[in-house]
């Protein structure tokens, strides 16, 4: 799912940066109104590592294991630390284990960070239905979980397809970002009910991870 | 999971020695003239340009090349669709499918891109310790905050990625296959518990921070000391003549036909 280097035109990568600037800078604002903004960092930190190991992990979808992104879980865990958390994840990617690039990074960082931003919104509102129920926790999750990872493919989808320095018609253009789109809907199915069963042992054994203020 | 991307910054050559401040600028702007690039003629200089660099760092050749497995399931993907559904022109035919002219040409231009743009991403971090690579970019105007978050999750992702190997050997053990959607919850609950041995961790680094004065005035933090970087006039030329390279390739690919 990250956009590699050499695939993007310049413009669009120099644009993904002023955009990832623009909500770091939204995040890091955020952020500093705290009481004490630097207490979060070390928890921010080691929760950031955390993700990008658990990322690893194989789920499987016989007769294959995909890796999830996870991007709806960071939003719902770490709030506005999870735009920084995914930028940092994505540089480490880049340069440790060259997915993704360096001139894509704010492409990417924002694809995969501005839907993980309005997870956190999107589970904050279980707060209406009830903190507390299991039941609003796991449908949450789910719409955080999934909403993350469709958000993220749909807009890396119509990037790709439509700037890439490819020689194809308007219409093969659609059908593909369709085609894609639709393809990833078992990987939202998948990556919304490991979020939402994530989000329910979470509530079970470390309900304050999942206030989204860490 | 070893995959130490500074093994090498301990050699001493120009590109080791030169300040990293400049040297993070300069590969950054040469990084961008390539990925301006659009015609086919200037992949050779870029070749040329990105394997110079490469020689001159001294770094061992098995360390690019154990960097390019990952990325090369993409370039495979590439190579699978790209020709087949890109361009009008049917260069020949592979039973009844047609091989196009344009999706080869666009697959080798978004290969090279990626493989020249790869390799000076490996020679700019290869060749400075990741600290000092980090203080550099504090040095350029990276905020604090972000700074402090990339070093304590650079310091504690290769501890957690320990952690869950045991704990999957642990589930192994006990009988865990995992082979079927119904692990799912198992696996959700493996994630659950690296992030809370993960969170309780934090908390106990937090209170060792404080004791140690981080976050006080003249307290402990990664932003560079006054006299950490100290530039020559040999680190300005040689951001220069990197300036030049990609200014000639701005240039060049804006005038070539």
């Amino acid at each position: 799912m990250h956009i590699p280097d050499g695939v993007l035109p310049t413009s669009v990568c120099l644009g993904g940066y002023a955009a990832a600037g623009a909500v770091t800078w939204f995040s890091l604002r955020k952020i500093s109104q705290k009481e004490n903004p630097r207490e979060g960092i070390p928890k921010a930190s080691l929760l950031t590592a955390a993700f990008l190991v658990a990322s690893w992990i194989h789920i499987p979808v016989p007769p294959a294991s995909v890796h999830l992104v996870l991007n709806g879980l960071l939003g719902v865990v770490l709030g506005y630390y999870a735009f920084p958390a995914i930028l940092i994840g994505l540089f480490f990617q880049a340069v440790m284990f060259q997915h993704g690039g360096l001139t894509t990074l704010g492409v990417n960082a924002t694809v995969m960070g501005v839907p993980a931003l309005l997870a956190y919104y999107l589970f904050r509102l279980r707060n209406t239905f009830g903190r507390g129920s299991r039941l609003s926790t796991g449908l949450f999750g789910f719409l955080a979980g999934a909403g993350g990872i469709g958000l993220a493919a749909v807009a890396v989808f119509v990037l790709l397809v439509t700037t890439i320095p490819a020689h194809m018609d308007v219409e093969a253009e659609r059908a593909s970002i369709c085609a894609l789109t639709l393809a990833h809907i078992p990987l939202m199915i998948i990556e919304g009910v490991f979020t939402a069963a994530l989000a329910l042992f979470l509530q079970r054994v470390k309900p304050e991870l999942l206030e989204g203020e860490s | 999971m070893r995959l130490q991307l500074d093994e090498y910054a301990y050699l001493n050559t120009p590109l080791h020695r030169w300040d990293p401040r400049y040297k993070l600028a300069g590969f950054m702007i040469l990084i961008f003239a390539f990925s301006f690039v659009h015609s086919l003629h200037l992949l050779p200089a870029m070749m040329v340009v990105s394997g110079a660099l490469y020689t001159v760092s001294c770094l061992p050749l098995s360390f690019l090349l154990a960097r390019l497995r990952l990325p090369g399931f993409f370039l495979l993907m590439m190579a699978v669709l790209l020709p087949f559904f890109s361009g009008q022109t049917a260069l020949f035919y592979i039973g009844p499918v047609a091989v196009k002219q344009e999706g080869c040409l666009d697959l080798l231009l978004i290969s090279v891109k990626f493989l020249c743009i790869l390799t000076l991403g490996i020679i700019l971090f290869g060749t400075t310790s990741f600290l000092t690579s980090v203080k550099a970019m504090r040095a350029l105007g990276l905020p604090s905050i972000l700074a402090d978050m990339v070093l304590f999750s650079y310091r504690y992702l290769y501890d957690i990625g320990d952690k869950l190997k045991t704990m999957e050997t642990a589930m192994k053990l006990r009988g865990f296959r995992g082979r079927d959607l119904k692990s799912v919850g198992t696996l959700a609950s493996l994630a659950g518990t690296i992030l809370v041995r993960s969170y309780e961790q934090s908390d106990r680094v937090y209170r060792a921070m404080i004791l140690r004065g981080y976050g006080q005035a003249g307290g402990a933090g990664v932003g560079p000391r006054r006299d950490e970087f100290q530039a020559c006039p040999r680190d300005l030329a040689g951001l220069l003549v990197f300036i030049a390279v990609a200014v000639l390739f701005v240039v060049a690919e804006i005038y070539l036909p």
